[in-house]
């Protein structure tokens, strides 16, 4: 409810972004590349920049809600609430996946319209969406928590996550990689992330789904565990 | 007791209060009528010691102990991007409460409070008095048994204030128990039944408000000699 009354923020950019990606990049340029993964390079894009798209509305959702919440004073109405940490991090997690469930729908909308590039897989594709995001919000409530400015946010974003995202394979397949590099993906979390969610497009990807979906499931429950320790034991929020 | 490292902000505090009392905490700045507040609604944790809510443990049974609080905070802490009306809906469904009831306790709580008009506005473009009006709707949305009010009457003008004292009496009189915190002495000494004084985190002075006045010439009087360094 709260991210359709900034929907200019939070809905609209990432949407106005992803055109841009399919027209500079997967119809002007991509024209050059051949076949990519079975499909043609703009349809090969697509699966990358929903999960760019989710990856970072889902951190962006969470960490500012957070933090803005700490700079106003307002998550004194949700700490005084008789709520505990799981309904907390729920509730922070829910909206974030909204948030990112519509974005990466209307993705996908403009993925059939402009390069008609649909999922084959459904369930891959909701239950990666549904990962990454959960993955991602947690990560945003933690560095929502530990930030002690708007400036801490970011930090993550720009040198962690938006680096990580890009040479993750969102414009990339690791197959397109000289080998040492293929095997320096795998220690990119992020890259587990879009390699799974593309099978459920090309049905194709680099790893087994188990291996790629398993590892998005541990570093989410990690993630998990770490914020609700942290917000049950009141820190940064509970003197 | 509540301490910060080796500072202890409060201690040893012990009071009861009634249900259905009307009871001041006074104290200078700094002297942790805060801390105390913040304790009792679960913002801090005791360093030793208990709090009990109607009978509620607040750190052992504090789902219960809170649903009976209602806390309207010094500083204005509402979500900039929700109008009034939102600001007591989300605020009920935080206590578990929703659907139509709550759409017509949150009208009649806009009602009652002079907001109706302003209830689509958001709350950036209502003046302080009608934020400290909304935000003592928001802390009696979910009907809570204890209302606590830290400096309600902060920033407000003379006709607010009077206002306020009137709503404040006539909902302790319907039987809502009040913990108020206040700088103005005259407002606890119109408004309190009991009054309990604190300094540098003790209480130095609890006592009937009639009992505490006649201690000195007046309220004033007695605080300032209470509290003087």
């Amino acid at each position: 409810m709260r991210s359709l009354k900034i929907i200019n923020q939070v809905i609209w950019p990432p949407i106005i972004t992803t055109v841009l990606y399919v027209f500079v990049f997967g119809l002007a340029l991509g024209s050059r590349i051949p076949v990519v993964d079975g499909v043609s390079y703009a349809q090969f894009l697509i699966p990358g920049l929903i999960m760019l798209q989710v990856i970072d509305s889902s951190y962006g959702e969470c960490s500012s809600s957070l933090f803005q919440g700490r700079f106003m004073n307002s998550i004194q109405e949700l700490l005084i609430a008789p709520m505990s940490a799981y309904e907390l991090v729920g509730g922070y997690i829910i909206g974030s996946l909204a948030r990112s469930m519509l974005i990466a729908g209307l993705i996908t909308v403009l993925g059939v319209v402009l390069v008609h590039s649909v999922p084959h897989d459904w369930l891959i594709y909701f239950v990666v969406i549904a990962l990454v995001s959960v993955l991602f919000s947690a990560l945003g409530l933690i560095f929502g928590l530990l930030a002690d400015k708007f400036d801490h946010i970011a930090i993550l974003t720009t040198f962690v996550i938006t680096p990580l995202t890009f040479v993750g394979g969102v414009f990339t397949s690791a197959r397109m990689l000289p080998r040492p590099l293929q095997t320096l993906e795998l220690f990119n979390p992020i890259f587990y992330t879009i390699d799974a969610f593309r099978r459920s497009y090309t049905g194709q990807s680099y790893l087994a789904p188990v291996f790629s979906i398993g590892m998005v499931v541990l570093l989410t429950a990690i993630s998990l565990g770490i914020i609700l320790r942290l917000m049950a034991i009141g820190y940064k929020l509970r003197t | 007791m509540k301490r910060y490292g080796s500072f202890t902000a409060v201690d040893g505090i012990s009071l009861r209060v009634e249900s259905g009392e009307f009871f001041g905490f006074l104290g200078p700045n700094g002297a942790g009528k805060t801390t105390t507040i913040n304790a009792i609604v679960g913002l801090a944790r005791t360093s030793a010691g208990s709090i009990r809510i109607f009978g509620y443990d607040n750190e052992r049974q504090w789902r219960e102990a809170r649903r009976l609080i209602g806390l309207s905070p010094q500083e204005f802490n509402f979500d900039r991007y929700l109008s009034l009306r939102d600001v007591l809906i989300y605020a009920a469904g935080y206590y578990g409460l929703r659907g139509k009831l709550v759409a017509e306790r949150a009208d009649m709580l806009l009602e009652r409070f002079g907001l109706t008009s302003h209830a689509h506005l958001e709350y950036t473009k209502i003046s302080g008095g009608q934020k400290r009006r909304l935000s003592l709707a928001r802390a009696l949305i979910h009907e809570p048994k204890l209302l606590i009010l830290d400096e309600p009457t902060a920033g407000v003008d003379v006709e607010l204030r009077l206002e306020l004292w009137e709503w404040l009496q006539k909902l302790n009189a319907e039987g809502l128990t009040v913990f108020l915190t206040t700088h103005y002495l005259e407002e606890a000494e119109e408004l309190c039944r009991r009054i309990a004084i604190v300094r540098a985190g003790r209480i130095v002075a609890e006592k009937p408000t009639e009992e505490l006045v006649a201690l000195g010439a007046s309220l004033q009087d007695v605080f300032l000699e209470l509290t003087r360094n």
